[in-house]
């Protein structure tokens, strides 16, 4: 179903939504976009995609998966809980990841928190009608325009929004608001998507999957590398990464903890011996494009580089930019 | 869920980042857009959600028992550590307490501490880590210069043509630095960088002069000498703005390319190609950190930087200056609040500005001269009878821990707060619990001289407490004015007392940070300084001679790695960074190490006069024949057990960088 919305009564339908779910949403803090609870203040929702990706929701950096308490030598244990969360704003770029690590952490045996978070969570995709200078998800195949994964979808038309249900949820979420809905068409919203989509295309038309598979073995990842300080930016703000390390904090009482782990660091390689396959950033930066792009692939059926651009913008030293393809 | 805008507990880069919080706990870190960090972070930053929620955390204060350590609640400890302190002053007067600060505390703490000290124990025996890192710096550079600090801010190097780093690995410990210096150089900047270790700057560096370690001086000089006999002096700068000129130069005449090439292991053309690349420049900046300082000879290592930047005209400009590194979140600010024995806030001199703090705090304050940090150890048991150490490990990051160890024991009263249990906590005799840089309000002053806000994203646990709130109880007890409901009033009481600070307000900083000296309310701020002219008149030359060096078998130079922070008590409680440096490496050239049978991971045994350590062999073509290197930031290979005691005369800073030591393989 597809209606229209007027911008200034996006908040009023937010907040009816806000008797089930905890709002997560893009808002400006100190002038920059951040996913945060909403309460009712300004959304940022025609800044650039905020650097958290909205995938870390489902499988945060650092989480606690239980506490332990010990007591006369018995232990009991804590599971957090997990709440119902809507997510506003999320783009086609970061749902294409989402659907992707769908895949990878609900297969057999699903990871318990991450499908407890997923099933409890609703998501209002928008769709990018003004991509940055560092998207290239249309090369990808992953956007500017979402067709899956969401409950609701917002188009950004100018002074209104062109609104359209993804799933039951969506169509319950869209009821509640139902008086401030105008049914819609989507004639305006395809004439956008096909200005973004062209936009992003020709700010890089050589570009293309094929392409940056292609190029893999070519580049010079040595001299590449010379200024990689291994920080693992890329892959903590990468939608697509979600390895992890598990540690146990405090004796006797304590938590397991489950963080982020990077493939870009060269303790992730090392091996029990000491011995490190990987022990020069290149091989690993190599091997990380390789994963994105090829291991994913066959692992997934989805490319693991969804053309967020995020990589870029927290490149250290500037060297995850898709000109290296070229 | 929410995001909270703060500056990093680390290095002195001051990046801006979001803290993400869920249900009290930090769960993500991101980079925040804005200068200096503009959205990039290293492996710390980004792993900042690591330690802050550790269960380890101290929680309650712990007061000893016997040689147990017990709870205590907050009233009790701070009663107990006043009486004992006035107990201390009674029986051997004032002099005989001190106060240790900490550089990851905020500028509000730091000023309320040294408030603590002065006015309400009446000591000038208060000092902080700088006396361990840029001592030098302030010494050589508030003498030559007027201002004891960073000259230009970092988006300056932006500018620069020629940047010559020494005795510094940028990338891995001031990511933000390398990060302007990596981009001046993809638009065509040229980097010199002189390290006896062949650093990742050095690796991409247009000129690395590997020298022996300790001969900056003869280095220095001989660039200096080059610049001046090829005429790239800048006369009409030399002429206008400084002194000292040609006492100096006569005598540099002796360091010779030749004669350095001797002394320094440097060819006399690499040296020769870095002072034409130096001195031709427009704008050409020095980057320098704990390689130049750490030395028995600090002060005039850094007065050499000086006397090249000054003959060039390199200062005072965009792309020009000296950049002297700090390496603490707040070692800058700790300074600028007179954590030091001669100063008050702003580098007001205790001897010129004693009755305007009496005036303000409504105190009678002490002419004694004070003791700088290590005077302050070397005196403990003696002269020095009760010590609050505020957020420091000691026991591991002075030089020669044994004596430390003794110095700490011998005390009467030792009291350490920190957020969690360290090797010193264990010596304390009341250890306070304190809040982290993620459960306060405050700020801090980067190594540009910005000052940042820090805010609260999550609340301290159990009952641990901002230290400006312990510190302002305290002197609630002994009766010093001490009406403070918030950290800003703090910084307004801070800002009425220091020219320098005088136009800071956390209001003002909620719209970003503000470069001192900013004198006014509606001073913009001094990004750089000397533009138009120096604050002491005429910027001053002091020549200065390279030391003869003990010619040992093995060098060990000591520094810290990029994946831990110190004395680890914050780094090695994040798992990841644990997991990439699990345990100490020590540095080794595969020619020594072969000759002596070693291969890499084999154990040795490092001995120096002081003491001796176990570590591990890394092979590594990075340090030349005769040099070993290893981070001190392990308490199972204490690398401080080695170091000695032996100061700069000026700036009192212990020689921490390199030691003398024989190696041999654990099952020789």
């Amino acid at each position: 179903m597809m209606f229209f919305l007027e911008k200034k009564d996006l908040p009023e339908l937010l907040r009816r939504a806000g008797a089930f779910f905890e709002i997560i949403a893009p808002v400006p803090i100190n002038g920059e976009p951040q996913l945060v609870s909403w309460k009712g203040g300004d959304l940022a929702l025609s800044s650039p995609n905020p650097l958290m990706p909205p995938t870390r929701l489902f499988l945060p950096p650092r989480e606690t998966l239980f506490a332990y308490l010990q007591e006369s030598g018995l232990y009991t244990f804590e599971v957090p809980e997990v709440g119902n969360r809507l997510i506003v704003g999320v783009r086609p770029c970061d749902l294409q990841a989402l659907s992707m690590l769908d895949r990878i952490m609900l297969s057999d045996p699903a990871d318990e928190l991450y499908s407890k978070r997923r099933r409890s969570t609703a998501i209002i995709a928008l769709n990018c009608t003004e991509p940055s200078d560092s998207c290239f998800c249309a090369q990808m195949g992953a956007g500017p325009e979402a067709d899956e994964g969401f409950d609701l979808l917002l188009t950004d038309l100018g002074e209104r929004y062109l609104l359209e249900t993804g799933s039951p949820a969506g169509i319950m979420l869209a009821n509640l608001s139902e008086e401030l809905l105008e049914r819609g068409d989507d004639a305006e919203k395809r004439r956008l998507m096909r200005e973004s989509r062209e936009r992003i295309m020709s700010a890089r038309p050589w570009l293309s999957q094929d392409r940056m598979r292609s190029r893999l073995r070519e580049i010079d990842w040595r001299s590449l590398s010379k200024e990689c300080i291994s920080c693992g930016g890329c892959s903590f703000v990468c939608p697509t990464c979600h390895c992890f390390t598990i540690a146990d904090l405090g004796l006797p009482d304590g938590e397991r903890i489950r963080c982020a782990d990077s493939c870009i660091l060269s303790g992730f390689h090392r091996m029990a011996s000491g011995a490190n396959p990987k022990a020069r950033p290149e091989e690993r930066l190599l091997s990380w494009y390789m994963e994105k792009l090829e291991h994913m692939l066959i692992r997934t059926g989805m490319p693991g580089c969804v053309g967020c651009g995020r990589c870029d913008r927290v490149c250290f030293s500037g060297l995850h930019r898709t000109d290296i393809f070229r | 869920m929410d995001a909270i805008e703060t500056t990093c507990v680390y290095c002195g880069c001051g990046c801006g980042l979001y803290l993400h919080v869920e249900n009290n706990r930090i769960i993500a870190v991101t980079p925040s857009m804005k200068p200096p960090a503009s959205g990039r972070l290293c492996a710390k930053g980004w792993l900042l959600h690591g330690f802050v929620n550790h269960p380890e955390r101290l929680r309650e204060p712990l007061i000893r028992r016997g040689d147990r350590h017990v709870q205590t609640s907050w009233s009790e400890a701070l009663s107990f550590i006043a009486s004992s302190f006035a107990e201390i002053k009674r029986d051997y007067g004032p002099d005989a307490l001190a106060v240790l600060t900490s550089a990851k505390a905020t500028n509000e703490e730091n000023y309320l501490l040294m408030k603590l000290c002065r006015a309400a124990l009446g000591s000038n025996n208060i000092d902080n880590v700088a006396r361990l890192c840029h001592a030098p710096t302030l010494f050589a550079l508030g003498s030559s210069l007027g201002s004891g600090s960073m000259t230009n801010p970092i988006e300056s190097l932006l500018y620069s043509d020629v940047i010559m780093i020494t005795g510094s690995n940028t990338t891995e410990q001031h990511p933000a630095v390398a990060l302007h210096i990596m981009e001046a150089r993809r638009n065509g900047a040229r980097i010199i960088v002189m390290d006896p270790r062949r650093t990742q700057m050095a690796e991409i560096a247009d000129l690395h002069l590997q020298m022996r370690p300790g001969t900056d001086i003869a280095l220095l000089n001989a660039i200096l000498n080059i610049v001046i006999q090829e005429g790239m002096i800048d006369e009409e700068f030399i002429r206008s703005r400084t002194e000292g000129f040609d006492d100096i130069r006569d005598r540099l005449a002796e360091y010779t390319p030749e004669v350095v090439e001797r002394i320094c292991d440097v060819p006399a053309e690499l040296i020769r190609d870095a002072a034409v690349m130096y001195g031709g420049a427009e704008a050409a900046a020095i980057v320098y950190a704990m390689g130049i300082t750490q030395h028995a000879h600090g002060t005039d290592n850094v007065q050499a930087i000086v006397n090249l930047a000054l003959a060039t005209g390199n200062l005072g400009r965009d792309g020009s200056g000296i950049y002297p590194l700090r390496g603490h979140q707040n070692v800058q600010g700790a300074c600028d609040m007179g954590a030091l024995p001669d100063y008050y806030t702003g580098y007001q001199r205790v001897s010129e500005f004693r009755e305007k703090f009496e005036d303000a705090w409504n105190v009678e304050l002490p002419v004694s001269r004070g003791r700088s940090a290590i005077e302050i150890m070397s005196s403990a048991g003696s002269d020095i009878r009760g010590l609050y150490i505020s957020g420091e490990n000691p026991a591991l990051s002075y030089p020669d821990s044994s004596r430390i160890r003794e110095a700490l024991e011998s005390l009467d009263l030792l009291v350490v707060s920190d957020i969690f249990p360290t090797e010193t906590t264990r010596m304390a005799d009341v250890i306070l619990p304190v809040a982290s840089f993620a459960e306060k309000y405050g700020t801090v002053t980067s190594t540009e001289r910005k000052v940042q806000l820090i805010r609260k994203a999550i609340d301290p646990p159990g009952s641990a407490l901002p230290e400006w709130v312990v510190a302002a109880r305290l002197l609630e007890i002994f009766g010093v004015s001490s009406d403070y409901n918030s950290s800003a009033d703090v910084m307004r009481e801070i800002a009425a007392l220091t020219p320098s600070y005088g136009g800071i307000s956390h209001e003002r900083l909620e719209r970003g940070g503000i470069h001192w000296p900013c004198p006014t309310q509606e001073h913009p701020g001094t990004p750089v300084l000397y533009r138009d002219g120096f604050l002491r008149g005429r910027a001053v030359f002091r020549h200065v001679d390279q030391r003869s060096l003990d010619d040992e078998r093995f060098t060990l130079i000591i520094g810290r790695s990029q994946y831990h922070f110190h004395t680890g008590s914050m780094t090695r409680r994040v798992s990841i960074l644990e997991r990439e440096l699990p345990e100490a490496f020590v540095d080794m050239n595969p020619k020594d190490a072969a000759a002596l049978g070693i291969r890499n991971g084999t154990g040795l045994i490092l001995e120096s006069e002081r003491g001796t350590i176990r570590a591990r062999a890394r092979l590594s073509d990075g340090v030349r024949e005769g040099i070993l290197f290893m981070p001190f930031h392990f308490r199972e290979s204490p690398a401080n057990l080695l170091t000695k005691w032996q100061l700069d005369q000026f700036s009192k800073i212990p020689a921490l960088k390199m030691v003398s030591v024989s190696i041999r393989r654990e099952d020789a």
